[in-house]
């Protein structure tokens, strides 16, 4: 028997549907096993009665019909046993339990409610019916299914003769597992975490030109961590790592305090006078105030709104020396730096503004600013 | 007597439709139905029918196969009867028409007599103006 694509589609839903079809096959449900035999099986059955060929959707309906017959015999034969104070289920059950079904059809005897089951037009039906048709066995000779597989349980305390090592812990609890496989484990989560972190920061490289710098910034911590900690690499890894370093310059060990002899940066004096009143020194940014014009007035809208700044994500100073900021940028549109800060050395708080952003706004960007802005990014992703 | 008589023929017929059962249960175990025991031991299992006996589900499962031929029978003639119509225009379809189909609209009309209405989407349209004319579209 042939499989027909469906004359009824619409022709261009084939693709789609062989695809979905395969994103189907992929994912396994339970029932899969159990439906894909159900189909052949009918599929045998109208093969013998003479169709040659049938729509994967008739085939895959018929089917669903079927197993819900058998279903329904099921639960109706249960039903009449536990109506009769049984457990199990009788031959006269199950006979009843096919005449509710062909009720709706109908059968000779059907309007008795007094007749015997055993001279029951069904049964008789189906001896016909066996008389007619030729044996069909099915194709495949299939297991005994659901297999159920055995258990193996955790030993628990009294099986093993041990006592449990705290008093709080009753003996009747399964054991704890060995520390050596939990070490085991621990190492392997951090090989998989430092794998994992490797190829997040490849794309991150990808990704440097669209400047994504929170990913940066939480990979950066994360690299920091993992060094910190002191992780007992194994030579083959050491040697990949090395060779990762080598080509990935975030990937290299992080300075320790005193390596490298940095510069401190010199404020300048006007946020000088400003920071030694307060130990918060930050930079605001408007929404309303284009980047064209904030040059001259940032200062000064800044001192003088305090009460915006609430919302706005402060810097704490640590050992006199200003933290680098990163700035928050989408792909598209940035937040807007100040033309006039040029230097890395003084501070800048971006804010994440988003979809606050005025659109005149962005009207009054100039292609040129954008470039000077990314050429600016890419200095201070060299100092990282 | 008569009463005696009258009583006795009720339990023949009683005792030969039993015969008959019994017969037909031992000559099931014979006769292998298409669909598998297992399959219908899975499924009678998931709706709760506890049978230790064999010869119960092969009963269920000849059951089913008689079902889902007398559908499959009904669709059969839907088939036949379309190709029948369509052939009395041209006689030259009947020999390019002679492929058997299981085609959903025959099987839904077979399915509603048996109580089971499925209704079958013709096409599927990816956007509610498809297939509309550009005027009504632009509206």
């Amino acid at each position: 028997m042939s499989d027909e694509g469906g004359k009824a589609s619409v022709g261009f839903l084939n693709e789609k549907e062989s695809v979905q079809t395969k994103k189907k096959n992929k994912k396994l449900g339970i029932d899969d096993f159990s439906e894909a035999i159900a189909r052949i099986a009918v599929a045998q059955v109208c093969e013998s009665l003479g169709f040659q060929s049938f729509q994967q959707c008739a085939l895959n309906t018929l089917s669903d019909v079927g197993v819900r017959y058998i279903r329904e015999v099921g639960r109706t034969a249960n039903f009449y046993a536990n109506l009769a104070n049984r457990n199990e289920g009788n031959v006269f059950d199950v006979i009843q339990g096919l005449e509710d079904l062909d009720s709706i059809q109908g059968f000779s005897g059907g309007s008795d409610s007094s007749h015997c089951l055993s001279g029951s037009a069904v049964v008789r039906d189906i001896i016909r019916f066996i008389g007619e048709v030729e044996e069909i066995p099915f194709v495949y000779s299939i297991p005994r299914f659901p297999v159920v597989k055995e258990r193996k349980l955790n030993p628990i305390f009294k099986q093993t003769g041990e006592s449990p090592p705290e008093e709080h812990i009753p003996d009747w609890l399964p054991k704890f597992p060995d520390p050596e496989t939990c070490k085991d484990l621990i190492m392997g989560n951090e090989k998989e975490l430092g794998t994992g972190i490797n190829n997040i920061i490849q794309q991150v490289e990808e990704q440097n030109k669209k400047f994504e710098m929170p990913l940066l910034n939480m990979q950066q911590k994360l690299i920091f961590n993992q060094f910190e900690k002191g992780v007992a690499v194994e030579p083959e890894d050491a040697a990949k790592a090395q060779k990762a370093a080598e080509s990935n310059p975030f990937l290299a060990h992080p300075l320790q305090f005193g390596e490298k002899e940095v510069s401190l940066p010199v404020l300048p004096t006007k946020l000088y006078d400003e920071a030694a009143g307060s130990h918060q020194n930050h930079i605001v940014m408007d929404n309303h105030v284009s980047a064209i014009e904030q040059s001259v007035h940032i200062t000064e809208a800044a001192w003088s709104s305090p009460s915006e700044l609430k919302g706005v994500r402060r810097n704490i100073l640590l050992n006199g020396r200003h933290n680098v900021q990163f700035k928050f940028e989408s792909s598209r549109k940035s937040v807007g730096m100040p033309i006039g800060h040029q230097t890395a050395d003084t501070e800048k708080i971006a804010l994440w503004f988003g979809d606050d952003h005025d659109e005149k706004d962005e009207t009054k960007r100039t292609s040129k600013q954008i470039l000077y802005e990314n050429g600016e990014n890419m200095q201070e992703v060299a100092h990282l | 007597m008569n009463a005696q008589s009258s009583q006795q023929q009720p339990n023949d017929g009683r005792h030969d439709d039993d015969a008959a059962l019994t017969d037909f249960l031992a000559s099931l175990m014979d006769y292998t139905p298409t669909i598998p025991d297992e399959l219908v031991e899975h499924y009678l299992a998931k709706s709760g029918f506890q049978c230790p006996d064999v010869r119960l589900t092969r009963l269920v499962a000849v059951a089913t196969q008689k079902f889902i031929a007398d559908v499959a029978t009904d669709a059969l003639q839907y088939c036949k009867a379309r190709q029948s119509a369509v052939v009395k225009d041209k006689r030259d379809k009947q020999q390019k028409d002679k492929r058997l189909i299981l085609t959903m609209e025959d099987l839904s009309k077979a399915l509603q007599e048996y109580g089971v209405n499925v209704k079958h989407q013709d096409y599927f349209a990816d956007s509610p103006s498809a297939g509309l004319d550009p005027v009504a579209r632009d509206e």
